[in-house]
């Protein structure tokens, strides 16, 4: 393993943070050391607008007191300003614990002693500020000149490092060491024609490992050609077909529609009602696991930390569990939740290693990791080989789903009319509006091209974005309603 | 005034001018309190005591924006000197402007509230009043958040300006449950308070209970009512888009506008507020040092400003609005004055349309278009000859930011001071009435 870690600070003061606080009274204490270093480049068509740079580093504690859950952090990795922050969690713990009718417990779990990384054939702190510049030059470049007959007004890339490392000590035994680093490069774009109007687009690359990512997404060329498609929706691109027709969704709406569909409506805490007043709450109810029916025998959606090079890596998560894949929905039935130590308590189950932080100063939630929906072994030509008249809808911009993840939509961008088997003429701003249940019943086939995308997903209060890839195969639904943006 | 802060401030750009044109450099100083309630009980408490140091550093037109949490100014040092061993080998930043001139330092006071300091250390005297109060009206549960901190700010540049300020903060929201339906109420302000408690938990209960009827919905164009809390919400995306920097990008219903145009119905403006100290984005100066003022963004449906630091008020040919952003102009506080309607007579002035009293979930298909949607996910009422005559559900609103502030037909004469997970920015709204939005549904 290659660990080349930041982690200034002793791994005894962890210790000495947990046996302080089981001193004070808490039955539960875990203490994460984290370091969040990043720098971006952002440009401007074909100017730097800046170069950033950020680390934010410290310890955040959890303490379960008399049934009580408390939460503390300081950027201070001296002993005693740390030892202080126990003290503190602990007693406003306890002064709430009052109010508590049911008392909070912990799952019993087999709990991680070790280290691990993610390899970097190319240090990605070798890829420097000139080279990330160089490279958000070359796209801009290419991009301007794959636009034949509109205009390319507005053009801007971000490109991001961001090394995480972590160490995690529990009172019951953990003690885990992790170090991510992680690229996400994105360019959004406007593409304007007089007459025809705009069209807006963000394209994104994301994934954990070191600058040998940049060569493996090649977003030179894969920005252009996109970006070439998108021209032609933007100058060619008629109405969809008023009739109800059967519609294909690429992978990247369909790992959009998992993550949103399934992912989150299967946060065990989501369940329970936890994020009730932020994120809400999920159509899901306890009693429907291992026996509610969502969707038919291609509805199987699984959640998985540990696909190699994801950008939702991770292989223990911030309890000390170990990651698992999870099936969420498994050929149309709810499944398998995503769970912490205390979920998986009131469930009377084991946790499966869904606890994440954004940062040292964010409490461990039940977060996705790498969600995606099951792929089978068509080709793209064989699923829609039968379609007479139907849409095949490949990105989007717009999207949005109800707070309990059932009633949702997604505006197509890159989409075209299938005729008679092929892919034909460019449709523009297709409108899709369905409901969980519609979409995982309505499945007709799926094929072999499993692929992901990466996203920034938010949840909790702070709010918590942390990165997860989502994706899919492309996925043949029965006919529908197509909308259009008026 | 941690003068301890306040010297390592004073240090760092001293330090590092000997190598950078221009250094500034921002601490934010913070403790916060955070509880959570989930099913009328606390989930969690959550405390944190943190140090940010953020560096502006300029060197040949070359910019550089640093952000530490850190207590080792030394690492920063380390990694300016770092930026030198480059700084000649990147291009010029596009947006660059010079730091302005030493300025007076006028920081904001009356934004302090003592009684923070109990309330962190005793929360739990807050949250049984929020829960009790909403129970009160007869939901099944509730859940919210009760947040308070204490932040203070020093700003130290190279050119001389040096000044300091501290406020307070407090916010609190509130969701209820009653059956399928549920209401939500919010409030943010620099000053805590048992009333403001109170009247969340009322207001949320007021909402779950206002109606036991699930009645049909068809999806079409309504005359709706949007609350305060859907206007803080949309507001946000507005005054977001009216940085400078949003509208060089193209991401921005103002891009295609200039100040002096129309972009609202007449009776509609909205201020961008720093200067308001009971609202919590209240600050004195923005992080280029200079003196910030309310000023409005939209006033009489005019598109009267953008937002701007110093490097897009030079791109621009105008002056800065004291909403630096080192990178992008920030909006502070937002503040929509006042109508005519009084809040009771809300439902009977819509006559016939959808009450939309919370929304979630807003997103965009093309910025410079204005294209967006959003969901309802508290009561939306449907409102007939005058009357409540049941919730619709949930439903989302397809429209366009033109559309909604050209079609602004009604303004409530009360505002409400709100901010919560939806509502980031501390917005002042009234209720709105807009004519015509379309409303939309799955049909499966």
């Amino acid at each position: 393993m290659n660990m080349v870690l930041y982690l200034k600070i002793d791994p005894i003061t962890l210790h000495r943070v947990v046996d302080r606080g089981r001193e004070l009274g808490a039955q539960y204490v875990e203490a994460r050391f984290q370091d969040d270093y990043r720098v971006s480049v952002s440009t401007r068509n074909d100017k730097v607008l800046a170069v950033t740079s950020s680390r934010s580093s410290g310890v955040g504690i959890r303490v379960l007191v008399n049934g009580s859950l408390g939460f503390a952090s300081t950027n201070s990795t001296t002993l005693s300003d740390i030892l202080e922050v126990v003290e503190l969690a602990v007693s406003q713990a306890k002064a709430t614990s009052k109010l508590r009718k049911k008392p909070i417990e912990f799952s019993d779990e087999k709990l991680g002693d070790g280290k691990y990384s993610v390899d970097e054939k190319r240090s990605l702190l070798g890829l420097n500020v000139e080279e990330m510049i160089k490279l958000a030059m070359e796209i801009y470049r290419a991009a301007k000149s794959s636009v034949k007959e509109a205009k390319l007004p507005f053009f801007v890339t971000d490109i991001r490092l961001h090394i995480q490392e972590k160490l995690v000590v529990t009172s019951d035994g953990a003690r885990v060491e992790s170090r991510v680093p992680r690229l996400y490069i994105t360019s959004s774009l406007t593409i304007m024609h007089p007459q025809k109007g705009t069209l807006q687009r963000s394209i994104e690359f994301g994934g954990s490992g070191g600058a040998e990512l940049v060569e493996k997404w090649n977003p030179v060329k894969t920005i252009s050609e996109e970006q070439a498609r998108l021209e032609r929706v933007l100058l060619r691109g008629v109405a969809p077909p008023s009739e109800k027709v059967p519609v294909v969704l690429g992978p990247e709406v369909v790992g959009l529609i998992a993550h949103e569909s399934a992912g989150h409506p299967m946060e065990a805490d989501r369940i329970l009602g936890r994020e009730a007043a932020q994120a809400g709450e999920s159509y899901v109810k306890p009693e429907y696991i291992g026996s509610f029916r969502v969707g038919n025998r291609y509805a199987t959606v699984i959640d998985d930390p540990t696909i190699p090079n994801s950008y939702g890596f991770f292989l223990y998560d911030d309890e000390g569990v170990k990651a698992r894949p999870r099936f969420l929905y498994k050929e149309g039935l709810i499944n398998e939740p995503l769970h912490n130590r205390h979920t998986a308590r009131i469930f009377n189950t084991k946790s499966n290693g869904a606890a994440r932080s954004m940062d040292y100063a964010s409490e461990p939630i039940i977060r996705m990791s790498n969600t995606y929906i099951a792929p089978g072994d068509m080709d793209f030509d064989e699923l829609i080989e039968d379609i007479d008249l139907g849409v095949y809808v490949k990105s989007y911009m717009e999207w949005n789903i109800d707070d309990v993840r059932w009633n949702q939509r997604y505006v197509g961008l890159e989409a075209y009319t299938i005729r008679k088997g092929e892919l034909d003429e460019p449709v523009r701003n297709p409108v899709l509006e369905f409901t969980t249940g519609w979409f995982y019943s309505s499945i007709l086939g799926v094929d072999k091209n499993l692929e992901f995308y990466p996203g920034t997903c938010g949840k909790g209060e702070p709010s918590q974005g942390v990165p997860v890839w989502f994706g899919g195969p492309n996925v043949k639904l029965s006919r529908m309603k197509i909308g259009v943006l008026s | 005034m941690r003068k301890d802060l306040q010297d390592t401030v004073s240090k760092l750009v001293e330090r590092l001018s000997r190598n950078f044109d221009e250094v500034a450099v921002l601490a934010v100083s913070s403790k916060e309190t955070m509880v959570k309630i989930w099913n009328s009980e606390p989930s969690v408490v959550q405390l944190w005591s943190r140090v940010g140091l953020n560096l502006r550093l300029a060197k040949s037109g070359r910019l550089w924006v640093l952000t530490y949490h850190t207590h080792e100014p030394e690492a920063l040092v380390s990694h300016a000197e770092d930026i030198l061993k480059v700084a000649n080998r990147i291009s010029e930043a596009e947006l660059y402007a010079s730091l302005p001139e030493y300025a007076t330092c006028k920081p904001i006071t009356g934004a302090f509230d003592n009684n923070v300091e109990f309330y962190t250390k005793n929360p739990d005297k807050l949250v049984d009043s929020l829960i009790t109060e909403t129970l009160s009206t007869g939901v099944d549960r509730v859940s919210g958040t009760i947040s308070l901190g204490q932040v203070e700010r020093i700003l130290v540049t190279s050119k001389g300006y040096e000044c300091s300020e501290a406020k307070t903060t407090f916010e609190v929201y509130a969701r209820a449950f009653k059956g399928e339906l549920t209401g939500h109420w919010a409030h943010g302000s620099t000053r805590v308070s048992l009333d403001a408690v109170r009247d969340v938990g009322r207001r949320a209960g007021y909402y779950a209970t206002i109606t036991k009827n699930r009645v049909d919905f068809t999806p079409g164009e309504y005359d709706v009512v949007l609350s305060p809390l859907v206007m803080g919400n949309l507001l946000e995306y507005v005054a977001w888009m009216s940085s400078a920097l949003m509208v060089l990008m193209g991401f921005s219903i103002f891009a295609k506008y200039k100040p002096g145009d129309k972009v609202a119905v007449e009776s509609f403006s909205v201020y961008d507020a720093p200067r308001d100290t009971s609202l919590p984005g209240v600050v004195g100066f923005d992080a280029e040092g200079v003196e910030t003022h309310n000023k409005p963004i939209i006033e009489k449906g005019v598109l009267v400003t953008l937002l701007h630091n110093n490097a897009t008020a030079s791109k621009m040919n105008t002056k800065s609005t004291g909403n630096a952003g080192w990178v992008n102009p920030q909006p502070w506080n937002l503040d929509v004055p006042g109508g005519l309607i009084r809040e009771e007579e809300l439902v009977r002035e819509l006559r016939d349309g959808v009450f939309i009293t919370n929304n979630w979930y807003t997103r965009l298909q093309n910025y410079y278009e204005g294209l967006f949607s959003t969901v309802s996910r508290d009561a939306a009422l449907l409102v007939k000859n005058g009357e409540i005559v049941g919730h619709v559900g949930r439903i989302r609103v397809t429209s366009t930011f033109n559309k909604l502030l050209s079609g602004i037909k009604g303004i409530s004469k009360e505002r409400f001071d709100v901010q919560w997970w939806e509502v980031r920015i501390p917005t002042r709204a009234p209720y709105i009435i807009v004519s015509k939005l379309r409303l939309t549904r799955p049909e499966a």
